[in-house]
């Protein structure tokens, strides 16, 4: 996007800089979310975080232990903002308390290898089956409210995938308390929170990372904070594909786009989870309790179509194949309702009212709230929603959560270590965040101890000005489409083109639809021209990189031809472990030039096998 | 149908009120108005959300003088409830807005570091095994964890609107009695202390958090959670819990309020009689009558039988 930039935005992004940088400090600042010695930019982060959910505090955390390192958490809202706070079923980990018995860390291993149909690198799950546990005890020390067992210990509960019951949770808020008891121990280690600040860039000077470029929203400064070491956890992409999606409107891939952008591959980016019961008219998720409590799902013509998909276990089946099933009514005509908003319908009407009302209560409000159905009397229009990214950016060493690309890092659902290979399991996710959120705090506290600065300030500020100059061009245009047009054409592209089911003539469509896109987003209209809290600025920036992840997600499904998991090829069915046993890295080139290379799955003990529940 | 927005904007220095006309869809909440004004009449209006399912606390607005979480709250209730076609969307009160719905978080954070905001564990438990809590102990603070930051309840309390400086926000309460609660805690003291010098017994009990949390948490009950905990820990005596002690051995021993000797009670003999000039106004306005004991309640004997059983239970 910088070529598009005319010469004169430039220059005046470049002396508007320069004149920041002459004057020192005395830039005007809106209050205290920046810490004071990143405002004067006289800050050298030892660890620099971005993304302030459950992978990023966790970091912050590990890394705060040695109190000599400096750390700051930048993240684009508040903390306590994130999707983790979302997360509903709690974190598995192998404890050995009563309620877990008969666990072990095979078992554990062996689930969640066989959850992803056999995409997970073994060696991996393995480190991660080993430490989730003693995470669910840490997190006990640390304040988290667990519901218990008379005896005193920790519940844990049995989630889907699951030989035994090895979920710990509060609730049905387990994120909600991952967040909160992770912030409390933040703000008591007095961690520095860079808040309202968009990430833009991780600078890179060659081969040496210098930094990160960023936006302060409040005061509408772009600002440049030095750091020897990056942690990317910024989460997923869900909102690729907009309302269709259970994720928040933060999960735009910022991180993922940066990263990619220095040469880390995206890997497996075409693993999307689908679930099945998402609202229809919005993407909000209806718990998978709907159909454990016998709830059924109907087409237009009220028949019980399950019975056609998996006639044994019906509305039970797993998440992916009721999700295709319903996507095939849709498509064959039997579903309700059009575009985005077509599904079909759950039906809870044979269910006592009692019932619905002790067990289904969250269900039973948002059903009345965004759908006016009051399920007690009336079916709920509902359909498949993406609700997670399996892929992300490829970790190189598991046991840093190090990438490629030397003093960065990453963590959480924007990384692809990878555990939850072609399909994650229930509870799986919040473990990760905790395994390797900790994992990269203690990698990139020993990559500092081994390393000095060595970034270049003017990289800084170049890339600082260039951002400037790309603002003040940007929010000048008076017309082209507006940003959320391209927004809706890029979901209704990724929906219906890239959805749950794929094939090759519609990926090669929707490839050149979005790069369409791309070209219309160099000149599209953001209708806001203000310094302060521009949202709209902001929301173009999460567009940008939306599309950048959409390029990613077509080519790693375009390429994969097979059926694995969440990726559903109508075009090759099957699974192919002959050619592909093996992750997909996209790695970018230049901008909006890409290609695909493969790696191999790690295999340790179990063989790939037929996966059937 | 079609409702009009009047939003509070405030911009670069600049403030006004402008209003939107939208066309309600089934189901569509605050938020999902807001996103339609954004998308198809005015790039420029500014707030902030993120989950759109009532659990970040990223979107609380005032609507009408009352909190509410935008991603929850229908619009066409709020219209049968105001029985208006109109609604007034303002930022949260007692917090500053930074631009048009969107307020400052940061001083909230700092105020909320001052009460030591995290578990200290006991001696017993450790990172590696994790603690120990039955289920009726883990029920004791279990609602307060609950709590999703979205500052509504500060918004329409009475006691920040009146002086932030000597009153924590309602949701600062509700953590700290978390944390007091926690059987877990070995040193409860370190943060119920915090909380009484912060203004624990400032609160007005006028239920404004009560009636706004959009989790039903009762940041008021969790404000008097913490006030019996004074007792309970024997926290060193304040004005707040002397005069709630005087109080309640009136009514307690004879039912009468004994108002010529509360103040000494509460404050003590040398700051009572700073106050001697109040005193004065007071009587010269009929308001205090030092010769008599009035009888607080008609049914004062029912309200002992109920102290007398309340001690019981304890």
């Amino acid at each position: 996007m910088t070529k598009d930039i005319s010469r004169r935005a430039f220059i005046k992004g470049t002396a508007a800089v320069g004149l920041a940088v002459s004057v020192g400090g005395c830039l005007e600042w809106k209050g205290d979310n920046i810490p004071k010695a990143v405002q004067r930019g006289d800050m050298t982060y030892d660890i620099l975080i971005l993304g302030s959910g459950g992978a990023g505090m966790r970091a912050a955390l590990e890394a705060a232990k040695n109190k000599d390192l400096k750390v700051g958490v930048m993240t684009k809202l508040v903390p306590t903002r994130s999707a983790s706070t979302m997360a509903q079923g709690g974190m598995n980990g192998v404890t050995g308390l009563p309620s877990n018995k008969g666990d072990s860390y095979g078992a554990h291993t062996f689930d969640t290898v066989k959850g992803g149909d056999y995409l997970s690198d073994q060696d991996a799950v393995e480190y991660y089956a080993e430490r989730a546990g003693k995470n669910i005890f840490e997190m006990d020390y640390m304040g988290y409210p667990y519901n218990r067992q008379e005896d005193g210990t920790v519940h844990q509960r049995k989630m889907g995938g699951s030989s035994f019951a090895r979920a710990a949770y509060y609730e049905d808020r387990s994120g909600h308390a991952v967040v909160h008891a992770l912030f409390e121990q933040c703000l008591a280690e007095h961690i520095d929170f860079i808040s309202e600040c968009q990430m833009l860039e991780i600078v890179m000077d060659g081969d040496t990372l210098c930094g990160v470029a960023a936006l302060d929203l409040r005061s509408g400064n772009f600002i440049q904070v030095a750091a020897k070491t990056v942690i990317i956890a910024t989460g997923g992409y869900g909102r690729a594909y907009w309302i269709r999606t259970t994720n928040p409107y933060s999960s735009t891939g910022d991180g993922i786009a940066a990263g990619m952008s220095i040469g880390v591959p995206f890997k497996d980016p075409e693993m999307v989870q689908f679930h099945p019961t998402g609202l229809a008219v919005n993407g909000v998720l209806l718990s998978e309790s709907s159909r454990s409590e016998g709830a059924y799902l109907l087409n237009k013509n009220g028949e019980r179509f399950m019975k056609r998909y998996a006639p044994q276990f019906m509305e039970l089946a797993t998440r992916d194949i009721v999700s295709r099933a319903i996507a095939t009514e849709v498509e064959e005509g039997r579903g309700i309702g059009e575009g985005l908003q077509a599904g079909v319908y759950l039906d809870f009407r044979h269910i006592p009212k009692e019932r619905i009302m002790e067990r289904l209560g969250q269900v039973y409000d948002l059903s009345l709230r965004f759908a006016d159905t009051d399920i007690t009397k009336d079916p709920v229009l509902i359909g498949p929603t993406c609700h997670y990214s399996m892929g992300g950016l490829e970790v190189a060493d598991f046991q840093t959560a190090a990438t490629r690309i030397p003093g960065v890092f990453a963590a959480g659902e924007c990384s692809c270590v990878s555990i939850h290979g072609a399909n994650r399991l229930g509870a799986n996710s919040l473990s990760e965040v905790m395994v390797f959120g900790q994992a990269a705090g203690k990698g990139a506290a020993e990559y500092v101890a081994a390393h000095s600065y060595e970034g270049n300030a003017a990289a800084l500020q170049q890339a600082v000005a260039r951002w400037s100059a790309h603002f003040e061009e940007a929010v000048q245009r008076t017309d082209g489409p507006s940003v959320t047009e391209l927004r809706d054409h890029m979901a209704d592209t990724m929906w219906f083109k890239v959805g749950v089911y794929r094939q090759k003539n519609q990926l090669l469509e929707a490839a050149r639809e979005i790069t369409a896109l791309n070209e219309d987003y160099k000149k599209c209209y953001i209708g806001d021209a203000s310094h302060v809290y521009n949202t709209a600025f902001m929301n173009y920036i999460e567009l940008g990189n939306l599309l950048q992840v959409c390029q990613g997600i077509i080519m790693g499904a375009l390429a994969r031809q097979e059926s694995r998991g969440s990726h559903s090829r109508r075009d090759y069915p099957q699974r192919d472990d002959k050619n592909f046993l093996k992750h997909t890295l996209v790695f970018q080139e230049a901008e909006n030039k890409y290609h695909v290379e493969y790696k191999d799955v790690v295999v340790t003990q179990y063989p790939p096998k037929e996966r059937k529940y | 149908m079609k409702l009009t927005l009047a939003i509070h904007r405030s911009v670069d220095g600049k403030e006004w009120i402008q209003n939107y006309e939208i066309e309600i869809k089934k189901g569509m909440t605050i938020l999902e108005g807001l996103h339609e004004i954004k998308a198809n009449q005015d790039a420029s209006l500014s707030f902030t959300c993120s989950c759109r399912s009532s659990i970040c606390g990223a979107c609380a607005v005032r609507v009408n003088k009352n909190a509410e979480l935008a991603c929850e709250a229908l619009l066409v209730d709020l219209a049968k409830r105001y029985q208006t076609e109109k609604l007034e969307l303002e930022p949260l009160a007692n917090f500053k807005v930074l631009r048009d719905l969107i307020v400052d978080w940061q001083p909230k954070y700092e105020r909320m570091q001052t009460i030591h905001p995290r578990l200290n564990p006991k001696e017993e438990f450790s990172l590696d095994k994790g603690c120990i809590q039955t289920p009726a102990e883990f029920d004791r603070y279990k609602k307060y964890a609950g709590c999703i930051l979205c500052g509504a309840c500060v918004s329409e309390c009475n006691k920040n609107t009146l002086n932030q400086k000597n009153f924590l926000d309602p949701f600062i309460f509700v953590k700290a009695a978390k944390l007091v609660e926690d059987s877990r805690d070995r040193n409860p003291e370190e943060h119920l202390k915090a909380v009484v010098e912060a203004g624990l017994w400032r609160c007005m009990e006028c239920q404004e958090c009560t009636a706004k949390c959009p989790k039903d948490l009762d940041p008021a009950g969790a404000i008097e959670k913490l006030k019996a905990a004074t007792f309970r820990l024997k926290l060193k005596e304040t004005v707040g819990s002397n005069h709630a002690k005087a109080v309640y051995d009136d009514l307690h021993d004879s039912g009468m309020l004994d108002e010529k000797t509360l103040a000494t009670r509460t404050e003590g003999v040398f700051l009572s009689a700073l106050r001697a000039p109040v005193a004065v106004r007071l009587m010269t306005h009929g308001k205090l009558n030092m010769l008599e004991r009035h009888p607080v309640n008609p049914e004062i004997k029912t309200i002992q039988a109920i102290m007398t059983k309340a001690k019981e239970v304890e």
